[in-house]
């Protein structure tokens, strides 16, 4: 009895303190994603249907369906998906990492915070580790991620030479 | 004129009329306008259990296809971009399926039933099933 009654306490306080019970998660299924070639203004695909998750203990991840991708031509859009990115094979572009300094963030506290981000991102079926600078803002309590970081087209087997050597991406996510 | 010099001015003259034409159907090809197309009928919930039932089964049947989705509005919004934007609910409260407006669909209220169609872009695991470009039928 003794025995069972100690079990069940340990328990109810593991359960209690456990950082995951006092983790707080935002969440947003409609932060902005932008795909820009540095060298050609008209190559800018935007995507205002990303999913993304950022948690006080640091954990951070982004999805997004390529199919989402609008540009201002259609016709640019119909290559984007059938000869450089493949959406039907591969019609998701996900980022999972870790902002490294979280602790240097106050979310109970309004202000701006430049935060690094270190993490794994997939897209054309590829993964590669990326980091970047960026910043989250927090106004009444609600984050507002910020990034942009370059990555290089052929690093993730797409095919665009013809078009662009580089793409910026642009990271604008508001959590509720 | 000699007539190979005539020949050769008038095929330049074409091919260079025929890549006019191209690079300006490339530069203004339309975009899809969903309201004239025919939406395949659907409630949110029957698209949601679509794509939890089988993604790949799912994305052959409704991926770039227009969707006519009635379902009752979780809630509104307002992208980065100014489009309005409505989650319709699901039996599973972490599950939406998120569409956004191409034209404004005036004063929508969470718990209106409506019906919206777009153009399906796929699902999000544990998030969302997106359908975009959309407009208000009802």
């Amino acid at each position: 009895m003794k025995y069972s009654i100690t079990i069940c306490l340990t328990i109810f306080a593991l359960l209690c303190f456990h950082p995951l019970i006092a983790q707080k998660t935002f969440g947003t299924r409609n932060g902005q994603i932008i795909f820009q070639s540095p060298t050609d203004l008209d190559v800018k695909a935007i995507n205002n249907e990303v999913s993304s998750r950022l948690s006080d203990n640091g954990s951070l991840s982004f999805s997004l369906l390529i199919k989402s991708f609008r540009f201002k031509m259609a016709e640019m859009q119909d290559h984007f998906n059938t000869e450089y990115l493949h959406s039907n094979q591969y019609p998701r572009g996900d980022f999972k990492g870790t902002i490294a300094n979280i602790k240097t963030v106050h979310f109970n506290l309004d202000g701006n915070y430049p935060v690094e981000v270190n993490g794994e991102l997939t897209l054309h079926g590829v993964t590669k580790k990326v980091s970047t600078k960026g910043n989250i803002s927090i106004k009444n309590g609600k984050p507002l991620a910020k990034a942009s970081f370059p990555i290089l087209v052929k690093d993730f087997g797409i095919k665009a030479e013809d078009v662009t050597e580089k793409v910026t991406i642009t990271v604008s996510c508001q959590y509720q | 004129m000699k007539k190979w010099l005539k020949f050769l001015l008038m095929a330049g003259g074409v091919s260079l009329l025929v890549g006019l034409a191209l690079l300006y159907w490339i530069f203004n090809k339309p975009h899809r306008d969903v309201s004239k197309e025919k939406g395949i009928q659907l409630t949110s919930q029957q698209l949601f259990d679509a794509f939890r039932k089988d993604e790949a089964v799912a994305n052959g049947l409704y991926l770039d296809k227009a969707i006519e989705l009635s379902g009752t509005v979780a809630d509104v919004s307002t992208n980065q971009e100014g489009q309005k934007v409505v989650n319709f609910s699901t039996d599973d409260p972490f599950f939406t399926i998120n569409c956004t407006f191409k034209t404004d669909p005036g004063n929508l209220q969470p718990g209106d039933s409506i019906v919206f169609k777009g153009i399906c872009t796929g699902y999000i695991p544990d998030a969302s099933v997106v359908i975009n470009e959309g407009v208000l039928v009802k």
